[in-house]
Protein backbone atom coordinates (compact mmCIF):
# COMPACT_ATOMS: atom_id res chain seq x y z
CA UNK A 1 0.00 0.00 0.00
CA UNK A 2 3.00 2.28 0.36
CA UNK A 3 4.05 4.26 -2.64
CA UNK A 4 7.71 4.18 -3.56
CA UNK A 5 8.07 7.77 -4.80
CA UNK A 6 9.45 9.94 -2.02
CA UNK A 7 7.24 12.84 -1.06
CA UNK A 8 9.94 14.38 1.14
CA UNK A 9 13.66 14.09 0.60
CA UNK A 10 16.20 15.39 3.10
CA UNK A 11 19.71 15.78 1.84
CA UNK A 12 22.60 16.61 4.19
CA UNK A 13 20.38 18.95 6.24
CA UNK A 14 22.29 21.19 8.66
CA UNK A 15 20.94 23.56 11.25
CA UNK A 16 22.75 25.61 13.89
CA UNK A 17 21.48 27.50 16.91
CA UNK A 18 24.41 29.75 17.66
CA UNK A 19 27.28 27.33 18.22
CA UNK A 20 24.98 24.41 18.88
CA UNK A 21 24.72 21.98 15.98
CA UNK A 22 21.08 20.90 15.99
CA UNK A 23 21.16 18.99 12.70
CA UNK A 24 24.46 17.66 11.47
CA UNK A 25 23.97 16.34 7.96
CA UNK A 26 20.65 14.52 8.04
CA UNK A 27 19.58 12.63 4.94
CA UNK A 28 16.44 10.54 4.57
CA UNK A 29 13.43 9.96 2.40
CA UNK A 30 9.76 9.77 3.23
CA UNK A 31 7.45 7.89 0.90
CA UNK A 32 3.84 8.67 0.30
CA UNK A 33 1.53 6.92 2.80
CA UNK A 34 4.47 6.12 5.01
CA UNK A 35 4.38 6.57 8.78
CA UNK A 36 7.77 7.48 10.23
CA UNK A 37 8.54 7.88 13.91
CA UNK A 38 11.53 9.94 14.92
CA UNK A 39 12.92 8.90 18.28
CA UNK A 40 15.99 9.78 20.30
CA UNK A 41 17.09 11.77 23.33
CA UNK A 42 15.94 15.37 23.93
CA UNK A 43 17.94 17.86 21.94
CA UNK A 44 18.95 15.30 19.34
CA UNK A 45 17.36 17.26 16.50
CA UNK A 46 14.07 15.43 15.87
CA UNK A 47 11.82 18.42 16.47
CA UNK A 48 14.20 20.73 14.64
CA UNK A 49 13.94 18.51 11.56
CA UNK A 50 10.14 18.78 11.66
CA UNK A 51 10.28 22.54 12.08
CA UNK A 52 12.68 22.82 9.14
CA UNK A 53 10.32 20.70 7.06
CA UNK A 54 7.58 23.32 7.08
CA UNK A 55 9.89 26.30 7.19
CA UNK A 56 9.45 27.37 10.80
CA UNK A 57 13.25 27.12 10.93
CA UNK A 58 15.58 27.90 8.05
CA UNK A 59 18.37 25.53 7.05
CA UNK A 60 22.05 26.38 7.24
CA UNK A 61 23.01 23.71 4.75
CA UNK A 62 21.68 20.89 2.61
CA UNK A 63 18.16 20.85 1.25
CA UNK A 64 14.69 19.49 1.73
CA UNK A 65 12.62 18.61 -1.32
CA UNK A 66 8.86 18.25 -1.45
CA UNK A 67 7.81 16.18 -4.47
CA UNK A 68 11.29 16.72 -5.87
CA UNK A 69 11.16 20.50 -5.61
CA UNK A 70 13.42 22.23 -3.06
CA UNK A 71 11.51 24.14 -0.38
CA UNK A 72 11.17 27.75 -1.46
CA UNK A 73 12.58 30.50 0.75
CA UNK A 74 10.25 33.33 -0.24
CA UNK A 75 7.24 33.87 2.04
CA UNK A 76 4.67 33.23 -0.68
CA UNK A 77 6.27 29.97 -1.77
CA UNK A 78 6.67 28.89 1.83
CA UNK A 79 2.98 29.54 2.52
CA UNK A 80 2.02 27.35 -0.43
CA UNK A 81 4.20 24.56 0.95
CA UNK A 82 2.81 24.88 4.47
CA UNK A 83 -0.71 24.49 3.13
CA UNK A 84 0.30 21.01 1.98
CA UNK A 85 1.62 20.00 5.41
CA UNK A 86 -0.31 19.88 8.66
CA UNK A 87 1.57 20.48 11.89
CA UNK A 88 0.58 19.40 15.39
CA UNK A 89 2.47 20.94 18.28
CA UNK A 90 3.43 19.58 21.67
CA UNK A 91 1.57 22.42 23.41
CA UNK A 92 -1.49 22.19 21.08
CA UNK A 93 -1.45 25.93 20.29
CA UNK A 94 -5.18 26.13 19.79
CA UNK A 95 -6.33 29.72 19.43
CA UNK A 96 -7.79 30.43 22.89
CA UNK A 97 -10.10 33.20 21.66
CA UNK A 98 -11.93 30.85 19.31
CA UNK A 99 -14.23 27.88 19.86
CA UNK A 100 -13.13 24.41 18.83
CA UNK A 101 -15.20 24.75 15.67
CA UNK A 102 -13.77 28.18 14.84
CA UNK A 103 -10.26 26.86 15.43
CA UNK A 104 -10.80 24.12 12.87
CA UNK A 105 -12.36 26.64 10.46
CA UNK A 106 -9.39 29.03 10.75
CA UNK A 107 -7.31 27.59 7.93
CA UNK A 108 -10.10 27.03 5.42
CA UNK A 109 -11.62 30.49 5.98
CA UNK A 110 -8.47 32.61 6.21
CA UNK A 111 -6.06 30.73 3.99
CA UNK A 112 -8.26 28.90 1.48
CA UNK A 113 -10.98 31.54 1.35
CA UNK A 114 -13.79 29.03 1.81
CA UNK A 115 -17.23 30.40 2.64
CA UNK A 116 -18.16 30.17 6.32
CA UNK A 117 -20.81 27.59 5.45
CA UNK A 118 -18.45 25.30 3.58
CA UNK A 119 -15.73 25.73 6.16
CA UNK A 120 -18.15 24.93 8.94
CA UNK A 121 -19.33 21.77 7.21
CA UNK A 122 -15.74 20.65 6.74
CA UNK A 123 -14.84 21.52 10.33
CA UNK A 124 -17.85 19.70 11.78
CA UNK A 125 -17.00 16.58 9.78
CA UNK A 126 -13.45 16.66 11.16
CA UNK A 127 -14.57 17.23 14.74
CA UNK A 128 -16.82 14.25 14.26
CA UNK A 129 -13.89 12.24 13.01
CA UNK A 130 -11.81 13.04 16.10
CA UNK A 131 -14.83 12.33 18.32
CA UNK A 132 -15.47 15.89 19.46
CA UNK A 133 -18.56 16.99 17.53
CA UNK A 134 -20.27 17.68 20.86
CA UNK A 135 -17.46 20.07 21.86
CA UNK A 136 -17.74 22.28 18.76
CA UNK A 137 -18.90 25.29 20.78
CA UNK A 138 -16.39 24.86 23.60
CA UNK A 139 -13.42 27.10 24.05
CA UNK A 140 -9.99 25.48 24.41
CA UNK A 141 -9.80 26.48 28.10
CA UNK A 142 -12.78 24.20 28.75
CA UNK A 143 -11.31 21.16 27.03
CA UNK A 144 -8.93 18.58 28.47
CA UNK A 145 -5.43 18.33 27.04
CA UNK A 146 -6.33 15.28 25.02
CA UNK A 147 -9.41 16.99 23.62
CA UNK A 148 -7.41 20.09 22.74
CA UNK A 149 -4.86 18.03 20.89
CA UNK A 150 -7.57 16.22 18.96
CA UNK A 151 -9.05 19.59 17.95
CA UNK A 152 -5.55 20.66 16.91
CA UNK A 153 -5.28 17.57 14.71
CA UNK A 154 -8.66 18.39 13.17
CA UNK A 155 -7.50 21.97 12.59
CA UNK A 156 -4.44 20.74 10.72
CA UNK A 157 -6.50 18.23 8.71
CA UNK A 158 -8.92 20.96 7.67
CA UNK A 159 -6.30 22.18 5.20
CA UNK A 160 -6.43 18.71 3.58
CA UNK A 161 -2.67 18.29 3.84
CA UNK A 162 -0.63 15.67 2.03
CA UNK A 163 1.73 15.21 4.97
CA UNK A 164 1.12 15.48 8.70
CA UNK A 165 3.94 16.50 11.03
CA UNK A 166 3.50 15.65 14.72
CA UNK A 167 5.91 17.29 17.14
CA UNK A 168 5.72 15.28 20.37
CA UNK A 169 1.92 15.40 20.28
CA UNK A 170 1.41 13.56 23.56
CA UNK A 171 4.32 14.86 25.65
CA UNK A 172 2.26 17.53 27.37
CA UNK A 173 -0.69 15.26 28.13
CA UNK A 174 -1.88 13.54 31.26
CA UNK A 175 -1.33 9.80 30.92
CA UNK A 176 -5.07 9.09 30.82
CA UNK A 177 -5.62 11.27 27.75
CA UNK A 178 -2.63 10.09 25.71
CA UNK A 179 -4.52 7.10 24.36
CA UNK A 180 -7.34 9.09 22.76
CA UNK A 181 -4.82 11.18 20.81
CA UNK A 182 -2.79 8.17 19.73
CA UNK A 183 -5.96 6.43 18.57
CA UNK A 184 -6.81 9.35 16.29
CA UNK A 185 -3.27 9.25 14.91
CA UNK A 186 -3.45 5.51 14.41
CA UNK A 187 -6.70 5.90 12.51
CA UNK A 188 -5.07 8.54 10.27
CA UNK A 189 -2.17 6.21 9.61
CA UNK A 190 -4.58 3.43 8.64
CA UNK A 191 -6.28 5.77 6.20
CA UNK A 192 -2.96 6.18 4.43
CA UNK A 193 -1.87 9.61 5.61
CA UNK A 194 1.83 10.32 5.24
CA UNK A 195 3.02 11.05 8.76
CA UNK A 196 6.25 12.07 10.45
CA UNK A 197 5.88 11.72 14.20
CA UNK A 198 8.41 12.88 16.78
CA UNK A 199 7.53 10.83 19.82
CA UNK A 200 8.60 9.19 23.04
CA UNK A 201 5.65 6.80 22.83
CA UNK A 202 7.54 3.64 21.94
CA UNK A 203 4.43 1.45 21.96
CA UNK A 204 2.90 3.69 19.32
CA UNK A 205 6.10 3.74 17.28
CA UNK A 206 6.30 -0.02 17.42
CA UNK A 207 2.67 -0.67 16.47
CA UNK A 208 2.00 2.07 13.96
CA UNK A 209 5.25 3.18 12.32
CA UNK A 210 6.46 1.65 9.09
CA UNK A 211 9.92 2.93 9.85
CA UNK A 212 11.62 4.24 12.98
CA UNK A 213 14.47 6.72 12.72
CA UNK A 214 16.80 7.13 15.69
CA UNK A 215 18.45 10.51 16.25
CA UNK A 216 21.41 11.42 18.35
CA UNK A 217 23.34 14.69 18.42
CA UNK A 218 21.82 15.97 15.21
CA UNK A 219 22.47 12.80 13.24
CA UNK A 220 20.53 9.71 12.27
CA UNK A 221 22.29 6.83 13.96
CA UNK A 222 19.97 4.09 12.82
CA UNK A 223 16.75 3.57 10.93
CA UNK A 224 14.65 0.61 10.01
CA UNK A 225 11.35 -1.18 10.60
CA UNK A 226 10.15 -1.24 14.21
CA UNK A 227 11.05 -4.91 14.57
CA UNK A 228 14.68 -4.09 13.87
CA UNK A 229 14.88 -1.02 16.06
CA UNK A 230 13.08 -2.49 19.04
CA UNK A 231 14.11 -6.14 18.90
CA UNK A 232 17.49 -6.20 17.23
CA UNK A 233 19.03 -2.77 16.95
CA UNK A 234 22.22 -2.66 14.95
CA UNK A 235 23.67 0.24 16.88
CA UNK A 236 24.62 0.08 20.56
CA UNK A 237 23.46 3.62 21.20
CA UNK A 238 19.95 2.71 20.02
CA UNK A 239 19.92 -0.16 22.46
CA UNK A 240 21.11 1.95 25.38
CA UNK A 241 18.62 4.72 24.54
CA UNK A 242 15.77 2.21 24.53
CA UNK A 243 17.08 0.58 27.71
CA UNK A 244 17.10 3.99 29.28
CA UNK A 245 13.37 4.31 28.49
CA UNK A 246 12.75 0.89 29.98
CA UNK A 247 12.65 -0.92 26.65
CA UNK A 248 14.93 -3.87 27.02
CA UNK A 249 15.72 -5.10 23.52
CA UNK B 1 -18.72 81.97 53.50
CA UNK B 2 -22.04 81.34 51.92
CA UNK B 3 -22.36 78.95 48.99
CA UNK B 4 -24.93 79.62 46.31
CA UNK B 5 -25.59 76.46 44.29
CA UNK B 6 -28.18 78.14 42.11
CA UNK B 7 -25.35 79.18 39.83
CA UNK B 8 -24.93 75.55 38.85
CA UNK B 9 -28.57 74.98 38.01
CA UNK B 10 -28.78 78.29 36.22
CA UNK B 11 -26.01 77.20 33.89
CA UNK B 12 -27.03 73.56 33.65
CA UNK B 13 -27.56 73.82 29.89
CA UNK B 14 -24.05 75.16 29.29
CA UNK B 15 -22.52 72.54 31.55
CA UNK B 16 -24.43 69.78 29.76
CA UNK B 17 -23.15 71.04 26.44
CA UNK B 18 -19.59 71.18 27.77
CA UNK B 19 -19.95 67.67 29.14
CA UNK B 20 -21.17 66.42 25.78
CA UNK B 21 -18.13 67.93 24.10
CA UNK B 22 -15.82 66.34 26.67
CA UNK B 23 -17.33 62.93 26.02
CA UNK B 24 -17.14 63.45 22.26
CA UNK B 25 -13.52 64.55 22.50
CA UNK B 26 -12.52 61.50 24.55
CA UNK B 27 -14.40 59.09 22.28
CA UNK B 28 -12.94 60.52 19.08
CA UNK B 29 -9.44 60.59 20.56
CA UNK B 30 -9.63 56.92 21.49
CA UNK B 31 -11.20 56.09 18.12
CA UNK B 32 -8.06 57.52 16.51
CA UNK B 33 -5.52 56.43 19.11
CA UNK B 34 -6.41 52.72 19.24
CA UNK B 35 -5.75 52.13 15.53
CA UNK B 36 -2.92 54.65 15.80
CA UNK B 37 -1.34 52.68 18.64
CA UNK B 38 -1.77 49.38 16.79
CA UNK B 39 -0.18 50.78 13.63
CA UNK B 40 2.74 52.23 15.61
CA UNK B 41 3.24 48.93 17.45
CA UNK B 42 3.16 46.96 14.19
CA UNK B 43 5.69 49.34 12.63
CA UNK B 44 7.84 48.97 15.71
CA UNK B 45 7.74 45.17 15.39
CA UNK B 46 7.92 45.15 11.58
CA UNK B 47 11.55 44.08 11.44
CA UNK B 48 12.35 47.06 9.22
CA UNK B 49 14.93 49.26 10.88
CA UNK B 50 13.61 52.44 9.32
CA UNK B 51 9.95 51.86 10.18
CA UNK B 52 10.78 50.60 13.64
CA UNK B 53 13.01 53.63 14.28
CA UNK B 54 10.36 56.05 13.07
CA UNK B 55 7.75 54.49 15.31
CA UNK B 56 10.10 54.48 18.32
CA UNK B 57 10.98 58.16 17.77
CA UNK B 58 7.33 59.11 17.54
CA UNK B 59 6.51 57.26 20.72
CA UNK B 60 9.50 58.61 22.63
CA UNK B 61 8.72 62.16 21.54
CA UNK B 62 5.07 62.25 22.47
CA UNK B 63 5.31 60.19 25.63
CA UNK B 64 7.92 62.51 27.07
CA UNK B 65 6.40 65.88 26.30
CA UNK B 66 3.89 67.41 28.69
CA UNK B 67 0.48 67.07 27.08
CA UNK B 68 -0.28 70.75 27.61
CA UNK B 69 2.80 71.63 25.57
CA UNK B 70 1.68 69.37 22.73
CA UNK B 71 -1.69 71.10 22.78
CA UNK B 72 -0.09 74.54 22.59
CA UNK B 73 2.31 73.36 19.91
CA UNK B 74 -0.55 71.98 17.83
CA UNK B 75 -2.40 75.25 18.26
CA UNK B 76 0.47 77.51 17.21
CA UNK B 77 2.60 75.34 14.92
CA UNK B 78 0.07 73.27 12.93
CA UNK B 79 -1.46 76.29 11.12
CA UNK B 80 2.00 77.60 10.24
CA UNK B 81 3.41 74.24 9.20
CA UNK B 82 0.43 73.07 7.15
CA UNK B 83 -0.95 76.44 6.20
CA UNK B 84 -4.35 75.18 7.34
CA UNK B 85 -6.63 76.66 9.96
CA UNK B 86 -8.15 74.01 12.18
CA UNK B 87 -10.89 74.66 14.68
CA UNK B 88 -9.75 74.57 18.32
CA UNK B 89 -11.70 71.31 18.69
CA UNK B 90 -9.83 69.63 15.82
CA UNK B 91 -6.50 70.99 17.06
CA UNK B 92 -7.15 69.60 20.54
CA UNK B 93 -8.23 66.29 19.07
CA UNK B 94 -5.02 66.00 17.05
CA UNK B 95 -2.86 66.80 20.09
CA UNK B 96 -4.66 64.27 22.30
CA UNK B 97 -4.62 61.61 19.60
CA UNK B 98 -0.86 62.00 19.12
CA UNK B 99 -0.24 61.67 22.84
CA UNK B 100 -2.57 58.73 23.45
CA UNK B 101 -1.40 56.92 20.28
CA UNK B 102 2.12 57.00 21.69
CA UNK B 103 0.93 55.42 24.94
CA UNK B 104 -1.26 52.87 23.16
CA UNK B 105 1.68 51.94 20.95
CA UNK B 106 3.65 50.76 23.98
CA UNK B 107 0.57 49.04 25.38
CA UNK B 108 -0.04 47.05 22.21
CA UNK B 109 3.64 46.30 21.77
CA UNK B 110 3.74 44.74 25.23
CA UNK B 111 0.48 42.89 24.54
CA UNK B 112 1.71 41.46 21.25
CA UNK B 113 5.02 40.45 22.83
CA UNK B 114 3.16 38.64 25.62
CA UNK B 115 1.48 36.20 23.23
CA UNK B 116 3.63 33.09 23.19
CA UNK B 117 5.54 32.30 20.03
CA UNK B 118 3.77 29.04 19.36
CA UNK B 119 0.53 30.87 18.60
CA UNK B 120 2.09 32.70 15.68
CA UNK B 121 3.80 29.51 14.56
CA UNK B 122 0.52 27.60 14.63
CA UNK B 123 -1.02 30.28 12.42
CA UNK B 124 1.92 30.21 10.02
CA UNK B 125 1.85 26.41 9.96
CA UNK B 126 -1.74 26.61 8.66
CA UNK B 127 -0.41 28.63 5.74
CA UNK B 128 -1.35 32.08 6.99
CA UNK B 129 0.80 35.07 6.04
CA UNK B 130 2.50 37.02 8.81
CA UNK B 131 -0.16 39.69 8.50
CA UNK B 132 -3.01 37.16 8.67
CA UNK B 133 -1.42 35.57 11.73
CA UNK B 134 -1.21 38.99 13.35
CA UNK B 135 -4.78 39.94 12.46
CA UNK B 136 -6.50 36.62 13.14
CA UNK B 137 -4.53 35.17 16.01
CA UNK B 138 -2.16 37.55 17.78
CA UNK B 139 -3.92 40.92 17.82
CA UNK B 140 -7.28 39.61 19.07
CA UNK B 141 -5.54 37.94 22.01
CA UNK B 142 -3.20 40.86 22.63
CA UNK B 143 -6.10 43.31 22.64
CA UNK B 144 -7.99 41.33 25.24
CA UNK B 145 -4.87 41.05 27.32
CA UNK B 146 -4.23 44.83 27.33
CA UNK B 147 -7.85 45.79 28.00
CA UNK B 148 -7.11 46.80 31.61
CA UNK B 149 -4.28 49.07 30.45
CA UNK B 150 -6.40 50.60 27.69
CA UNK B 151 -9.09 51.14 30.30
CA UNK B 152 -6.84 53.12 32.60
CA UNK B 153 -5.55 55.08 29.60
CA UNK B 154 -9.17 55.84 28.78
CA UNK B 155 -9.93 57.06 32.28
CA UNK B 156 -6.81 59.30 32.22
CA UNK B 157 -7.73 60.59 28.80
CA UNK B 158 -11.24 61.42 29.91
CA UNK B 159 -9.81 63.76 32.55
CA UNK B 160 -6.95 65.01 30.37
CA UNK B 161 -9.40 66.33 27.81
CA UNK B 162 -9.77 69.22 30.28
CA UNK B 163 -6.34 70.43 29.13
CA UNK B 164 -7.66 71.45 25.74
CA UNK B 165 -9.53 74.21 27.55
CA UNK B 166 -6.27 76.20 27.25
CA UNK B 167 -6.93 76.64 23.54
CA UNK B 168 -10.56 77.55 24.28
CA UNK B 169 -12.31 74.37 23.24
CA UNK B 170 -15.70 74.72 24.89
CA UNK B 171 -15.65 71.39 26.73
CA UNK B 172 -16.59 70.87 30.35
CA UNK B 173 -13.54 72.45 32.01
CA UNK B 174 -13.55 75.48 29.75
CA UNK B 175 -17.26 76.00 30.23
CA UNK B 176 -17.06 75.69 34.01
CA UNK B 177 -14.11 78.10 34.16
CA UNK B 178 -15.95 80.58 31.99
CA UNK B 179 -19.00 80.51 34.21
CA UNK B 180 -16.73 80.83 37.25
CA UNK B 181 -15.09 84.00 35.94
CA UNK B 182 -18.44 85.47 34.93
CA UNK B 183 -20.18 84.77 38.25
CA UNK B 184 -17.25 84.62 40.70
CA UNK B 185 -18.83 81.48 42.21
CA UNK B 186 -15.46 79.69 42.33
CA UNK B 187 -16.10 76.90 44.83
CA UNK B 188 -19.51 76.05 43.45
CA UNK B 189 -18.28 75.76 39.87
CA UNK B 190 -15.16 73.79 40.76
CA UNK B 191 -17.23 71.42 42.86
CA UNK B 192 -19.79 70.99 40.11
CA UNK B 193 -17.03 70.31 37.62
CA UNK B 194 -15.38 67.77 39.92
CA UNK B 195 -18.73 66.07 40.53
CA UNK B 196 -19.46 65.77 36.82
CA UNK B 197 -16.01 64.38 35.94
CA UNK B 198 -16.18 61.91 38.79
CA UNK B 199 -19.76 60.86 38.13
CA UNK B 200 -18.88 60.15 34.50
CA UNK B 201 -15.47 58.62 35.10
CA UNK B 202 -16.39 56.20 37.87
CA UNK B 203 -19.02 54.19 35.96
CA UNK B 204 -16.68 54.05 32.97
CA UNK B 205 -13.97 52.50 35.09
CA UNK B 206 -16.50 50.01 36.46
CA UNK B 207 -17.84 49.26 32.98
CA UNK B 208 -14.36 48.48 31.75
CA UNK B 209 -13.73 46.21 34.72
CA UNK B 210 -16.88 44.36 33.82
CA UNK B 211 -15.96 44.11 30.13
CA UNK B 212 -12.62 42.79 31.18
CA UNK B 213 -14.16 40.09 33.32
CA UNK B 214 -16.57 39.15 30.59
CA UNK B 215 -14.24 39.10 27.59
CA UNK B 216 -10.89 38.37 29.16
CA UNK B 217 -9.47 35.13 27.78
CA UNK B 218 -8.53 32.25 29.97
CA UNK B 219 -5.90 29.77 28.91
Amino acid sequence: MRDATPVLTYHDVRKLFGNFVALDGVSMEVSRREVICLIGPSGSGKSTLLRCTNGLELLHGGEIRLDGIPLPRDPRGMRAVRQRMGMVFQSFELFPHRTALANVMSGPVTVLGLSRRDAEARAMALLHKVGLADKAASYPANLSGGQQQRVAIARALAMEPEVMLFDEPTSALDPETIGEVLNVMKQLAEEGMTMIVVTHEMTFARRVAHRVVVFERGQIIEQGPPAQIFDAPLVDRTRSFLNHLGWAA
Amino acid sequence: MKLDWSVVTAHAGDLAQGTALTVLMAVLTMALAVPGGIILALLRLSGSRVLSGLSASFTDLFRNLPLILVIYAAYYILPLALDLQFSPFTTGLIALALNVSAYNSETFRAGIASIRRGQGEAALALGMSRWQAMREVILPQATRRVLPVLASTWVSLFKDTSLVSVISVGELAYTAMRIRSQTFRVLEMLTAMAAIYWALGYPQAKLVDWLNRKYGITE
